[in-house]
């Protein structure tokens, strides 16, 4: 169903599809809005950590379950237009699991369980992602075996909740660094054989490396770097490598960690034919720093500073900082703002200012979500799913 | 009669010009001819092996960079009549490192088992190339950076400036000043009239940035990240002007139009292909 429908918009305009992390309530509202105005497919990938089901607690995302996510999602996407769509599901993929040390037994039981409220909830497309595992590296072997369990448990489960699914699968975390494509066409035969074998569906995605890396508020890989970075393959030589083997499997590519690219670089992303592409931790940033404007432009510094004092000390900005980080304290909170929006403290100092501006009939919930929305618009031009009036 | 002229570019740096020369007159000496090209050296810096001198105002101002200063070299060698006296041209920028043992015998060994390779260069020690040769010790590109290009006359001959040629058109284009995207130009030309350009990874070299870091007001020229800033922006203006791309992606896509034409002619030399 949902390849169909995607292969057929990109038959008619050669486009490359996007992935929004749900940053944010209003991330999700701006999708939402954007999807049923343009009639253009929008993905909303959920990592674990953003949405998780009720019985783990839910995720940092508005508090959101996985359930009551999808039930917000779709009783507001009136057109039908917003893929639901889990990223980076898998073991040791949600805190918990990671903070209990949960053995491998124990974390892929716990991430099917999560898959399966994914599935009941109405996710369509399921990323399967198991290069994660906290007592060592595994081989390349260990993470297919791991793929292929999950994999036949999705369409089990799909099978006995009676839904439409589709998989992406990666088996490497993301990084910039160089794909060797003789292991990607052999992860593709195993799988491609396995699929056969067990009568499954092929997947609809594969996830590659594709010269992206985010650090800080920018991206870092070499796909944005007209010079060459030391150790690693320019994109324009890997690039066009990578979307062959994808050729002759015919299976999309779906690129991760898109962020902040420049509008040269995204407008090349259909013409190279790169299927999909994911961005999320930007919207994050854009609503953050919209934030703190708008509380500065109304005279409430205070309310500014309260926020970023929260994120600064909540040091979830951590994970994206740079070795020989030049970010001011600011920056960094500002990098890890969308952490805290569902922080009882910061809900209050966004509620001071909302009251704020409400005084002069301004509601600040439009207001970021305007400038989310501005930021989403100009993945949707660059990829070809909107005309350039947007 | 020696089979190739080295052609070293110096740019106010005798020292470091004098040791490249002397390290590949001992390795490469019964192989190859050495010429030192003064880039618009002051007198007072001119190499003691120096054989042709840019010495016009402009030149001493801002030096000639890669593409004028390669194509001074080889008009000046057209002039004196020797250019054709040379079946090959290894052009080396004076920043080249290279390890112990032979560099041009090394890259004429394997130039001379392809024979329609135009282009061949040494792998960057700190390429992301090295992880693509397998079991094979060259492999062809569309993409390579002018570091220390071992080049065939013929296909020099084949693409250069017939009329009037010198330091502005021989090989390179001189508009295109520090040369963003002028070396992808020369290997488009290349597949286009059925020479293939390739990287062996039977020689390595590395490129000495410490050099512009820290030497670049003995070598008078703009500091590192100025002459990265104006690399970039001169080369998207010529990109713009010459071929009508606002990218280098345009320009990539283009080259590899022609490098995937160049397999469809010659599928034996689908091996090398990346």
């Amino acid at each position: 169903m949902i390849r169909t429908r995607l292969e057929r918009i990109h038959k008619e305009r050669r486009c490359t599809f996007l992935g929004v992390g749900p940053m944010s309530k209003n991330c999700v509202d701006s999708v939402l809005e954007l999807a049923n105005e343009h009639r253009v497919p929008i993905m909303l990938i959920a990592s674990r950590r953003q949405i998780e089901m009720e019985d783990f607690g839910g995720g940092y995302v508005n508090g959101w379950s996985t359930e009551r996510f999808a039930q917000y999602v779709i009783e507001r996407d009136k057109r039908g237009m917003v893929v639901l769509a889990r990223d980076h599901g898998g073991p040791w993929q949600n805190t918990f699991e990671v903070e209990q040390q949960l053995s491998f037994r124990t974390a892929m039981e716990s991430a099917k369980k999560s898959y399966e409220a994914d599935i009941r909830a109405g996710f369509e497309i399921i990323h399967i992602d198991p290069s994660i595992d906290i007592f060592g590296v595994p081989t390349t072997a260990e993470v297919l075996d791991r793929v292929f369990e999950l994999y036949e448990f999705c369409y089990e489960t799909a099978a006995k909740y009676r839904k439409n699914i589709r998989i992406e699968v990666g088996t490497e975390e993301q990084e910039s660094g160089t794909q060797d494509l003789q292991v990607f066409r052999d992860v593709l035969v195993r799988l491609y054989q396995y699929c056969d074998r067990k009568k499954l569906p092929r997947p609809l995605f594969v996830v590659a490396q594709t010269g992206t890396k985010v650090m800080e508020d920018r991206n870092v890989g070499t796909f944005d770097s007209p010079l060459r970075l030391p150790e690693q393959l320019p994109v324009e030589i890997q690039l066009p490598r990578t979307l062959a083997v994808c050729g002759e499997f015919d299976v999309w590519l779906k690129e991760h960690n898109t962020d902040y690219l420049s509008d040269e670089a995204l407008s090349w992303h259909p013409k190279l034919g790169i299927h999909a592409a994911n961005v999320a931790p930007e919207f994050g940033l854009v609503e953050s720093r919209s934030f703190v404007r708008t509380a500065r432009d109304m005279g409430c510094n205070d309310l500014a500073e309260a926020f970023l004092k929260i994120s600064y000390e909540n040091k979830k900005w951590k994970k994206w900082m740079l070795e020989d980080t030049k970010a001011t304290q600011e920056d960094k909170a500002i990098i890890g703002g969308h952490y805290v929006f569902n922080d009882a403290r910061f809900i209050e100092v966004k509620n001071q200012l909302a009251k704020k501006l409400s005084s002069k009939n301004l509601d600040l919930d439009e207001v970021l979500k305007s400038d989310v929305k501005k930021s989403i618009a100009r993945y949707l031009k660059l990829f070809n799913l909107v005309g350039p009036s947007i | 009669m020696k089979s190739v002229a080295t052609i070293i570019l110096n740019r106010n740096l005798p020292k470091v010009t004098e040791n490249l020369y002397e390290r590949l007159q001992a390795s490469d000496g019964d192989v190859s001819d050495l010429y030192v090209v003064e880039s618009g050296s002051a007198k007072e810096n001119l190499s003691k092996y120096s054989s042709y001198w840019a010495n016009w105002p402009e030149a001493l101002e801002t030096g000639l960079r890669y593409p004028r200063g390669f194509n001074y070299g080889l008009s000046e060698l057209l002039k004196e009549g020797k250019f054709a006296n040379y079946e090959y041209y290894f052009l080396v920028c004076n920043d080249c490192v290279f390890p112990d043992g032979p560099v041009v015998g090394t890259l004429l060994d394997e130039m001379k088992k392809h024979p329609r390779l135009g282009v061949l260069s040494p792998c960057g020690e700190n390429w992301g190339e090295r992880q693509l040769f397998g079991d094979k010790s060259i492999k062809y590109f569309w993409h390579i950076n002018h570091l220390a290009w071992l080049m065939r006359r013929s296909f020099i001959d084949q693409v250069r400036a017939k009329e009037k040629p010198d330091h502005m058109n021989f090989l390179y284009d001189g508009n295109n000043f520090r040369g963003y995207e002028s070396d992808v130009e020369v290997i488009v030309k290349g597949y286009a009239n059925d020479f293939a350009a390739g990287i062996t990874n039977r020689l390595l070299v590395r490129e000495d940035d410490e050099l512009l870091k820290s030497r670049h007001k003995e070598m008078k020229t703009d500091d590192y990240e100025s002459n990265r800033l104006s690399l970039l922006q001169e080369g998207r203006e010529w990109l713009r002007s010459k071929y009508g791309f606002n990218s280098r992606w345009t320009m990539q896509m283009y080259a590899k139009f022609f490098y995937d034409k160049y397999f469809e002619f010659y599928p034996e030399e689908q091996p090398f292909k990346i």
